[in-house]
């Protein structure tokens, strides 16, 4: 605590980084301007180290395409941009042993929005960097779908030819899984996980700092895939092979695309467990955690151990196409089953990768907002832990009709039907949370409700998926489009509004517009059903799903859907108005305008450059709503209660 | 809890539970059933339904009731009872769920069973797909060669599944029955057909360009004119 408030106090008048030296010195200034440069000249020592190579072993042509690109676009041009951002440069002057400067902190905290644009450590300032961003990649994905139901409002091609319809629901779900669900709730937590915590910043700031901007590389690989000669890749995001391996170029960049944001979400994941492993405030046992933190604690886990699957099968794709290699092509004995084993090792897990960090923000807001403890909290964490544990055994079950050994579809599946269990000990606690309760639907309240019921729904239908003969039937068809959309967009879009609207004020300091916030819950949660509710009807009907044409029977109810998708996709607009307007001219916001007990409300809105003055002393639970004298937490030298007096009551 | 708001939870549920039985019962949800494979999935298929409509109608309840009984006025500023758990509560909410889904469990795994075993004297067809269309042989008849799939009506059917190229699905609606096929393997399909008619064949795994237009027949024949069809030389 003490090195803190010094270090702190050594700088009083700092108002974030020295202004950057003019003249040509500016070009070797850690920044944007550098990375202007140094992503070009990494892009050419690609080339050229592919020219040398393929010069000194006699490999015709010398000058290769597929294989520039891939070294050159997608791998070295990156590097040479983070590098000229600036987020090597402690660790190079380190390496080479130059005198590394004094942690200053001049590259903490946001000063003008300049400070957004560069290499910040402060976690504050990356989970808004963070948030923006993946909001961006959320417009573009949605403008995606939107293509999607554009093409499939009548049956027959209307507006694309083949490939480009499969690019646009390939890079769709893309963006929306790797560029928006997964790093919002990262960039979520990465603002509030250290404050709950009572912890100063992330363990590793300057690895966040990376983490952060490993993410817009990726999302432009995917989204600049539709620029190159082939389109897109179009082998949907499940990317099987053989199909993607014999694809136009766009494929790698799907394949690279995915390494580096894979790489982000496992250093942002093992940030998060060092964080909530060694920076719990003096007090804050496990136990006393609040749930937001046990959902990312054991998201972290997932992601730290499923994600280097998900590498993997992509990079074995990518070198059966440019190193002929053989993993998965039948001809030199690969197998081609193998990619979905591997794929869905990992992409299991990101369903709850995906998931449970909603799961927390639902518990954070209905708890605060019911004004009631949450219901059952042990369990609540212990179910966090046995959804972390059965996740990985359930993978196979997204291959009942793929080939693979039968035997393995019924212990699958009962490990499958198992995970409602502990879902459902969720959705039950959450209905007792607010039950009795004086529940206050302000906007975050409503995401989070809306939340649970959409949720109920995703589950159901995932029971019927779960079911191995009633899967066989539906796999593959709009009925697992209804289904995966109400567990991700019902589940986890609608927690990361709940989790936008809840700490809008914390972010900001400013207070959102409640009637526009409303409206917008309103419009999504209609469009919603009327968009998604059908899909389930014309899936076990017979309609496949990744066509871009489909037989006459399901014309009225694709017009319907498309129509009704258009005004779910208008519903943003009021989203998007409200939040830029809010954030300008917003009412101010109070520390704590919905009364919460959890420690990031205790300090101001927007919080302290380092968060709290003084590290808080954590005395009780994090939910005591309704008991009397009960406080979770005495900060800012308010000694009144101390831990072994609040035991004594 | 008082008798009036039990009565009011349980109204609730029974609403609940009747729409969903409405949306659940209105509209076709399945195609025509034409195999014997399809009557057990249908089985399954109404089961698990029923348990749905059963949790969602009680979840239903007791959300409904809340968001109506217990919303306050924003400047209401008292906290709720402080209710931290109800062990008993929380035991039943495990338990029950755990039994319900080993029950479907059990009849799943049954109904998988039936419908992975061949009848007596199976007819078997090879199945090939390939980028974009579909073709099929039967060892039995000299190899005859055809583009639309013909079964004869109330005989096992044992599918063979090849692949030339990338990985494709078999699929009909009508009898429920979905198998992928891929490149290397030879995974096996049973069908037994019970109504005479045509139906669409439909590729269901994206297989490239041409994926949604990869599509064929399939026609379900009377056994003595499926003989007479089987027995003719050529296509």
């Amino acid at each position: 605590m003490t090195t803190l408030t010094h270090e702190h106090e050594a700088h009083p008048g700092r108002q974030g980084p020295a202004p950057p030296p003019r003249g040509w010195r500016r070009l070797l200034y850690p920044g944007l301007l550098r990375a202007a440069w140094m992503a070009p000249l990494f892009f050419g020592i690609g080339c050229g180290i592919v020219v040398l190579c393929r010069w000194w072993g006699g490999w015709q042509p010398i000058w290769f395409g597929e294989i520039i690109v891939l070294v050159g676009a997608l791998i070295a041009g990156p590097i040479g941009f983070l590098a000229g951002i600036g987020a090597f440069d402690y660790w190079v002057r380190y390496a080479i042993g130059s005198p590394t400067k004094p942690e200053d902190h001049s590259g903490h905290g946001a000063y003008s929005w300049r400070d957004y644009f560069r290499v910040n450590t402060d976690h504050k300032v990356i989970g808004i960097q963070y948030l923006t961003t993946t909001i961006f990649f959320f417009l573009a994905g949605g403008l995606l779908a939107m293509l999607v139901r554009a093409e499939l409002a009548k049956p027959g091609m209307q507006f694309f030819d083949n490939q480009t319809y499969n690019g646009l629901f390939s890079v769709h779900a893309s963006l929306m899984i790797f560029l928006f669900v997964i790093p919002a709730f990262a960039g979520l937590a990465n603002f509030v996980v250290p404050l709950m915590l009572g912890a100063p910043d992330m363990a590793f700031p300057r690895l966040n700092a990376l983490s952060y901007w490993l993410l817009p590389i990726a999302g432009i690989m995917m989204l600049s895939s539709f620029l190159v000669p082939g389109g897109a890749f179009a082998a949907g995001w499940t990317g099987y092979a053989p199909l993607s391996i014999h694809q136009p170029l766009g494929t790698i960049f799907f394949n690279m695309g995915v390494q580096w944001a894979g790489a982000s979400s496992i250093m942002t994941a093992l940030n998060f467990l060092v964080t909530i492993i060694t920076m719990r405030a003096p007090g804050m046992t496990f136990w006393r955690m609040p749930l937001l933190v046990w959902a990312n604690f054991t998201t972290s886990l997932l992601v730290v151990i499923a994600t280097p699957f998900i590498a993997g099968s992509q990079f074995f794709v990518m070198f059966d196409r440019v190193m002929h290699t053989h993993f998965f092509d039948v001809a030199g004995g690969g197998y081609p089953l193998g990619y979905q084993h591997i794929f869905w090792f990992y992409s299991h897990p990101a369903v709850y990768i995906m998931m449970l960090p909603g799961f927390g923000i639902a518990s954070e807001v209905i708890s605060a907002m019911s004004r009631k403890p949450i219901f059952g909290y042990r369990l609540m964490a212990l179910s966090l832990m046995a959804i972390l544990v059965l996740g990985f055994s359930v993978w196979a079950h997204h291959m009942f009709v793929s080939g693979m050994a039968p035997w393995l579809r019924v212990p699958m599946m009962i490990t499958t039907l198992m995970i409602a269990v502990p879902t459902g000990i969720k959705v039950f606690s959450w209905l007792a949370t607010i039950w009795e309760g004086k529940l206050n639907f302000a906007t975050p309240m409503l995401w989070a409700v809306g939340f649970v019921s959409m949720f109920v729904i995703g589950g159901l239908s995932g029971i019927y998926l779960g079911a191995v003969p009633i899967d066989i039937h539906v796999s593959d068809t709009y009925f697992v489009v209804a289904h995966i959309h109400y567990v991700l967009f019902g589940g986890s879009l609608f927690t990361i509004f709940a989790g936008i609207y809840y700490w809008f004020p914390k972010m900001t300091g400013r207070q959102y517009n409640e009637k526009l916030g409303k409206l917008h819950f309103w419009l999504t949660f209609v469009g919603f059903n009327l968009t998604f509710f059908p899909m389930h009807l014309i899936g076990t009907q017979g309609m496949p799903r990744r066509v871009s044409d489909y037989a006459p029977q399901f014309a009225n109810w694709n017009l319907f859907i498309s129509i009704a998708s258009f005004a779910l996709g208008a519903s943003t607009i009021v989203f998007l108005y409200n939040m830029v307007t809010s954030m300008r001219r917003g009412a101010p916001a109070e520390a704590n305008p919905w009364r919460s007990l959890t420690l990031e409300w205790q300090v101001s809105s927007p919080p302290p450059i380092f968060n709290f003055d003084e590290i808080p002393q954590v005395v009780g639970n994090p939910y005591e709503y309704g008991v009397p004298g009960a406080r979770h937490a005495v900060l800012n030298g308010d000694r009144a209660a101390t831990e072994t007096e609040v035991r004594s009551r | 809890m008082r008798r009036g708001s039990i009565v009011q939870l349980i109204v609730i549920g029974v609403l609940a539970g009747a729409v969903a039985s409405a949306v659940a019962l209105i509209p076709n949800w399945l195609p025509s059933s034409a195999s014997r494979e399809a009557g057990r999935i249908d089985f399954v298929f109404w089961f698990v339904t029923g348990i749905c409509i059963f949790v969602f109608s009680i979840v239903a309840a007791v959300s409904v009731y809340s968001v109506w009984k217990f919303r306050v006025k924003p400047d209401d500023d008292s906290d709720g009872p402080p209710i931290h758990g109800h062990t008993g509560l929380e035991i039943a909410w495990t338990a029950v769920p755990a039994l319900l889904v080993t029950a479907i469990a059990i009849v799943s795994a049954i109904v998988l069973a039936k419908d992975d075993a061949a009848g007596a004297n199976p007819l078997r067809v090879n199945v090939y797909a390939q980028q974009f269309f579909w073709s099929f042989s039967y060892p039995g008849y000299g190899d005859k060669k055809s583009d639309v799939l013909r079964l004869p009506v109330n005989r096992s059917v044992v599918l063979e599944g090849h692949s030339k190229d990338v990985i494709h699905s078999f699929w009909v609606p009508e009898f429920r029955q979905k198998q992928d096929l891929v490149p290397g393997l030879t995974p096996t399909l049973h069908i037994t057909p019970n109504k005479v008619g045509t139906y669409p064949l439909i590729c269901t795994e994206l297989c490239g360009l041409g994926h949604a237009l990869m599509r064929s027949r399939v026609v379900v024949m009377e056994p003595a004119a499926f003989d007479k069809w089987a027995s003719r030389k050529g296509a």
